[in-house]
């Protein structure tokens, strides 16, 4: 029992950064309709980022990891304004396409700014405290109660404030929400930097947490998908739900099985909630 | 007229020495282009970066010496750096680029075995030197390849060494968590349980990483719950950092070994110090300043010099490829006969400029398998650095014959 404890405690924290991507991803697929792939290379960025402020300036891991967010946001609306909007009446596959380029140039972006070395973000958070024999690690906590507080403030955003109701009126129905005077750029705008401020959260997490290097990003956004598609797609609560799946079943297929299954046997838990939920864990039908 | 044939004789004199060292000066310089082929980025850049900085330090020392003096000739070094990014396709055609379009006769570097490996599998067709570093993989020189060398020593010559230690140290089950599809760690762990066994230990978990991957507390989890002795980690550097630095996030306190062969520096990136306290790194005794001499710290303070970060531990393999072509081209007198040069190579002793410490067989640095051996070592992390504590006993001609022995089977 311990050792199922144990796992589960070891995959919420993983869960949690899947969970955040999946967050950044979902917001823009269910109120834009894009599936943007460049998202994983965007958590680099900012993991990289991250580092660069806690490392190299010396600022503390959070302080970092928020000015890395706001330099993600700035980003996310380059991206909007730059790559997106100009497609954003053209048929879909242009959009597809502009996301797998705006991939490849991230990354290329992330090898020149940073280099192909991994890099992992130390932090003071080292602490193990032992509850009942389950270990539970200080930085796994920490990245488990951050994501959470993002989740918070993501969630009181879009169900409290003026422009939350914006983001949901675009959501349901974008005629109506222009011909009812809301600026859909703007929301396009505000929904592109609140993705990447929150995709760059994970990939400061995942720095601290694990590490970044060219191709993790990729790996991420696919991971991203999946939850996306496991908790119903555009759906808050399914991409927090799906993540949490994710990083648990990983964890547990690694632990029990095998970690050469780990990926296999996320992706047959994936499979199998399709089967019976075509529309995802938590998605409308 | 007398004054006229002194003055010609002085001046056909002066004109005669002046022509004769300036023709001896200029004809006898030539350039020796040397490849190196490593994994200068991704997961294999740890050991195969270092690598390409050891070769292209120690070329500049013998043209800063002058050379290799062969015969009438002086070859001045040019060093072509190569990434293979330890991908088997990527060194084959990086070879191949080499041999094909710049013509070079001598190889060196090789840090990875995959890649490694690949590069071996056609080499022996190629009217070329193949050097081999880091590369761990038995195979390598198991197939008595007559232009291959190997500065480091096999996976399982250590490995065998490792069981024994830990099995004097008293433990009785050992879990091992590694790279266990990479087959030389599959090899260092068959000569260590082999070894261990003698002693009564027994190994009671195998759980595997791949290169990439970074969560290892799943498999650390399962391995906790079984309780064992110790813990042998096989993997490259980062992965076993995290190894290292999860098992502490976990709470276990058991003895934890590894084969890895990373700095101080490389593990510091990713674990911290007191993570890492206590840690042992069974390995082959490589760069350690205490076990070796004061060839050591001359590389040591040189490298540190020009590159601005301490050298990896097994750095210093792909250094003495370099003085090991030097002495045997000059043995050779010649460096375009290639054929010489393996002849040299084959009867070479260990150069007095060696870093590592070499355990010559019958007197010469390589066997008749084209295997170098070094001593091995155990080492233990405190505070903060890797501390040499002891010698690990191995026996290079029991070895031999039976590296040999594979290739007649």
């Amino acid at each position: 029992m311990t050792e199922i404890l144990q796992q589960a405690l070891n995959g919420l924290a993983i869960g949690a950064v899947y969970t955040l991507i999946a967050l950044g991803l979902t917001v823009v697929f269910g109120i834009l309709g894009i599936a943007h792939f460049a998202h994983g290379s965007v958590a680099m960025f900012g993991g990289y980022l991250t580092f660069v402020f806690s490392d190299r300036w010396g600022l503390p891991f959070f302080a970092a990891m928020g000015l890395a967010m706001l330099a993600g946001a700035v980003l996310g609306l380059l991206i909007e304004r730059l790559a997106y909007r100009p497609v954003r009446d053209a048929p879909h596959i242009n959009a597809f396409i502009i996301a797998l380029g705006l991939t490849m140039m991230t990354e290329g972006m992330n090898l020149l700014l940073f280099g192909a070395d991994q890099v992992v973000i130390q932090t003071p958070y080292r602490g193990v405290f032992n509850v009942a024999g389950i270990a539970i690690a200080e930085l796994r906590v920490l990245v488990i109660l951050t994501a959470c507080v993002l989740i918070g403030v993501i969630a009181l955003l879009i169900s409290r404030t003026k422009t939350g109701k914006s983001i949901r009126a675009v959501a349901q129905n974008r005629q109506a929400a222009v011909l009812m005077g809301v600026n859909v750029n703007r929301v396009s705008l505000v929904v592109f930097a609140i993705s990447s401020a929150l995709g760059v959260s994970a990939g400061a997490l995942i720095g601290a947490l694990l590490a970044i290097a060219p191709g993790v990003g990729e790996g991420l956004a696919v991971k991203g998908f999946a939850v996306l598609i496991l908790g119903g797609l555009g759906s808050i609560p399914g991409a927090i739900v799906g993540g949490l799946i994710l990083g648990v079943s990983e964890a547990m297929a690694a632990g029990f099985i095998s970690s050469a299954y780990k990926d296999v046997i996320a992706f047959l838990v994936m499979i199998v909630v399709l089967l019976f939920r075509p529309e995802g864990l938590l998605g409308k039908r | 007229m007398k004054v006229l044939n002194k003055r010609f004789v002085v001046a056909a004199m002066v004109s005669a020495l002046g022509t004769g060292w300036g023709l001896s000066a200029f004809a006898a310089e030539k350039e020796l282009v040397i490849g190196v082929n490593d994994a200068l980025t991704g997961p294999g850049a740890v050991y195969g970066l270092p690598q390409s900085n050891a070769v292209q330090m120690a070329a500049e020392e013998i043209n800063a010496r002058g050379g290799i003096k062969a015969g009438a000739d002086n070859y001045k070094l040019k060093v072509i750096s190569n990434d293979d990014k330890a991908n088997p396709t990527e060194a084959t055609n990086s070879v191949r680029k080499l041999i094909d379009r710049d013509g070079v006769k001598y190889l060196l570097g090789f840090c990875c075995s995959g890649s490694t490996s690949a590069v071996a599998s056609f080499i022996e067709k190629e009217n070329v030197v193949m050097l081999v570093g880091n590369a761990a993989e038995r195979a390598i020189t198991a197939k008595g390849t007559p232009n291959l060398f190997r500065t480091r020593p096999p996976a399982d010559f250590t490995g065998a060494a490792a069981g024994t230690f830990v099995g004097k140290r008293g433990a009785k089950n050992v879990a091992v968590i590694g790279s266990l599809d990479v087959s030389f760690y599959t090899q260092y762990l068959e000569a260590f349980e082999r070894e261990l066994a003698k002693s009564g230990g027994k190994i009671v978990a195998k759980e595997t990483f791949g290169l990439k991957d970074r969560d290892m507390t799943p498999q650390l989890t399962k391995v906790r719950a079984l309780n064992p002795d110790a813990l042998l980690v096989l993997g490259y550097v980062e992965p076993a950092a995290f190894v290292y630095r999860q098992a502490t996030e976990l709470g276990m306190k058991l003895p934890r070994y590894g084969f890895t062969s990373g700095s101080e520096e490389q593990f510091l990136k990713v674990a911290s110090s007191e993570q890492m306290e206590g840690v042992w790194d069974l390995r082959p005794t490589e760069l350690t300043i205490e076990a070796l001499d004061a060839n050591a710290k001359t590389y040591v303070t040189n490298y540190t010099k020009k590159f601005g970060a301490a050298p990896s531990p097994s750095s210093p393999y792909a250094y003495d490829q370099v003085y090991v072509l030097k002495n045997a081209i000059e043995a050779a007198g010649n460096a375009d006969d290639t054929k010489k040069v393996l002849a040299a190579i084959r009867t070479l002793a260990v150069p007095k400029e060696a870093v590592m410490k070499y355990l010559p067989t019958n007197g010469t640095m390589f066997d008749g398998n084209g295997q170098a051996y070094t001593s091995n070592g155990a080492f233990q992390w405190q505070k903060g650095k890797w501390i040499y504590v002891s010698d690990l006993p191995s026996d290079t001609k029991v070895y031999s014959e039976f590296l040999r022995s594979i290739r007649g089977k």
